[in-house]
């Protein structure tokens, strides 16, 4: 090492502020780029929406008043024929996950979990379900009962 | 003394410097004499427990499968053909259980007796905290069992984290590993339950005890001068006694109510009478007489309400000095949480 450069003026205050703030900043940004990452890697994202049409019934086989229970990718969902037509019910309760059943002596969907109760058009009667429960678009066609379900990624329905 | 110097040669502490900080901080420890009534030892029960439910936890660990394909045969083949499985996971379990009952009893202690009172505040809620994170770990426990009730359980659990406002669907999509209780939630609940919220128990109960050594134990309020006895012997057995006792208790309980596996997770059916645990009746109830988001927030509320209660008590102990507000909160809080429970058990 030469003398010379041991004698070197420091930088200035300018030059050794903006570099401090340069390196502090880089780390923190690094920091946060990978706190943000590192999110994203645990959160799975990504959404695209389709729809699918789903035959779940032939237009005689329910009788008015009755409802019949189907798996749909591994979800219950019901259909139930009341006078008007055919409805089609998402059987997972509005209120927290749990699956409803169907009462029929008191036309009414049943949530054990928390006690929610459904009417058969789907409004809630009791208990602490927030909504609801979700339906799902008919359509009847050929004597044949379908109904338009989102596809969610992985193939789940909603 | 051969081998001592030989291995403080090698490892070169200051060994005598050691002996004089654990006589001074725990042998010697001065501990007031009304921690001679059993009532005021609630507090190392809890330890006692967590170190049992760490043993019988790495045991369990042997036999345990985390998959959702595996899960449930694994827990039905520790508790039915390996040798003491069924008493090994009796005692983490009902150790579980025993845990929770010894950190109320623990908390009505401090509770009762203000030993929360400055400057011991921040031990209250490091305390608390502790609370919380034995219930995640009992939560994600009985979620590893995947039965109908650890799937609907869990289930209900997210669902109901969901309903936080702003963060609550990350945090389903983080805690689920996706939008459905699936695999994914299974491998996350066991990494919760086996690698994060154990270490970060200990941490905070070395934590605890620290803070708790730093001030010495909590004198009663009004007998600060009653004179103290020494951490050994006397306190030091009644510790081992307390352990012998409880290993006795969980024993018994394994032997004469053994842990049953329930019914395999079937997610197309809910059963029709489907309860949490015990400790959890209290958010249960909440969430079936109340609007979720009302529900949510008076639960939040009342947590709040806890982890300030020291500096709310010391408010009103100097506004109103002749009344013993926390002789009331505490004595509804107890009610409250003993009806609503036994009420549960009982309906």
């Amino acid at each position: 090492m030469t003398k010379t450069e041991d004698k070197k003026s420091p930088p200035s205050r300018r030059k050794f502020i903006m570099s401090s703030i340069a390196a502090v900043g880089g780390v923190a940004l690094g920091g946060l780029l990978f706190l943000r990452d590192s999110l994203l890697f645990l959160i799975p994202g990504g959404k695209q929406q389709e729809f699918t049409k789903y035959l779940v019934a032939k237009v005689d086989e329910i009788p008015i008043g009755k409802a019949k229970e189907i798996t749909i990718a591994n979800k219950p969902v019901f259909i139930i024929r009341l006078p008007e037509g055919y409805k089609v019910y998402s059987g997972i309760c509005t209120h927290l996950g749990c699956i409803v059943k169907w009462k029929e002596k008191e036309k009414k969907f049943y949530c054990p979990c928390h006690k929610g109760y459904f009417g058969q058009d789907g409004k809630v009667l009791a208990g602490p379900p927030p909504r609801p429960l979700d339906e799902f678009k008919v359509e009847v066609e050929n004597s044949l009962v379908f109904i338009w379900i989102k596809k969610r990624r992985g193939g789940q329905l909603s | 003394m051969k081998i001592k110097d030989w291995i403080l040669e090698r490892f070169p502490i200051d060994y005598n410097r050691i002996v004089e900080v654990t006589e001074k901080a725990f042998i010697k420890e001065p501990i007031p004499l009304h921690y001679k009534k059993w009532f005021f030892a609630t507090g190392g029960a809890p330890l006692i427990l967590i170190m049992f439910q760490i043993i019988t936890g790495i045991f369990l660990m042997f036999y345990y499968v985390p998959s959702t394909e595996m899960a449930y045969e694994s827990v039905r083949h520790i508790t039915e053909e390996v040798r003491f499985g069924f008493w090994i996971r009796g005692i983490h379990k009902w150790g579980s259980n025993l845990l929770v009952i010894s950190l109320l009893l623990h908390m009505t202690r401090v509770f009762f007796t203000r030993a929360y009172r400055r400057p011991r505040e921040l031990n209250w809620i490091i305390g608390l905290m502790l609370l919380g994170l034995s219930l995640g770990l009992s939560l994600t426990g009985y979620s590893l069992i995947q039965n109908q009730v650890s799937y609907w359980a869990t289930t209900i659990g997210t669902n109901s984290m969901g309903a936080i406002p702003l963060i609550g669907d990350s945090l389903l999509t983080f805690l689920r590993g996706g939008e459905e209780v699936t695999g994914n939630t299974l491998t996350r609940f066991f990494t919760f339950h086996v690698t994060l919220l154990p270490p970060l128990l200990i941490l905070l109960i070395v934590v605890h005890i620290f803070i708790l050594r730093l001030h010495g134990m909590a004198e009663l309020e009004g007998r600060e001068s009653e004179g103290t006895y020494a951490f050994y012997p006397e306190h030091f057995f009644k510790v081992v006694i307390m352990t012998f006792f409880i290993l006795a208790v969980l024993s018994t309980l394994s032997v004469i109510l053994p842990p049953g596996i329930g019914e395999p997770a079937d997610p197309s059916v809910t059963p029709s009478i489907i309860k949490p645990e015990w400790y959890f009746f209290l958010v249960y109830i909440a969430l079936k007489i109340m609007p979720m988001n009302i529900g949510m927030s008076v639960l939040m509320m009342l947590g709040v309400v806890m982890v300030f209660w020291p500096f709310i008590d010391e408010f009103f102990v100097k506004k109103m000095p002749k009344v013993r507000l926390h002789y009331f909160v505490g004595t509804i809080a107890i009610l409250t949480f003993l009806v609503i429970t036994l009420w549960e058990i009982l309906v």
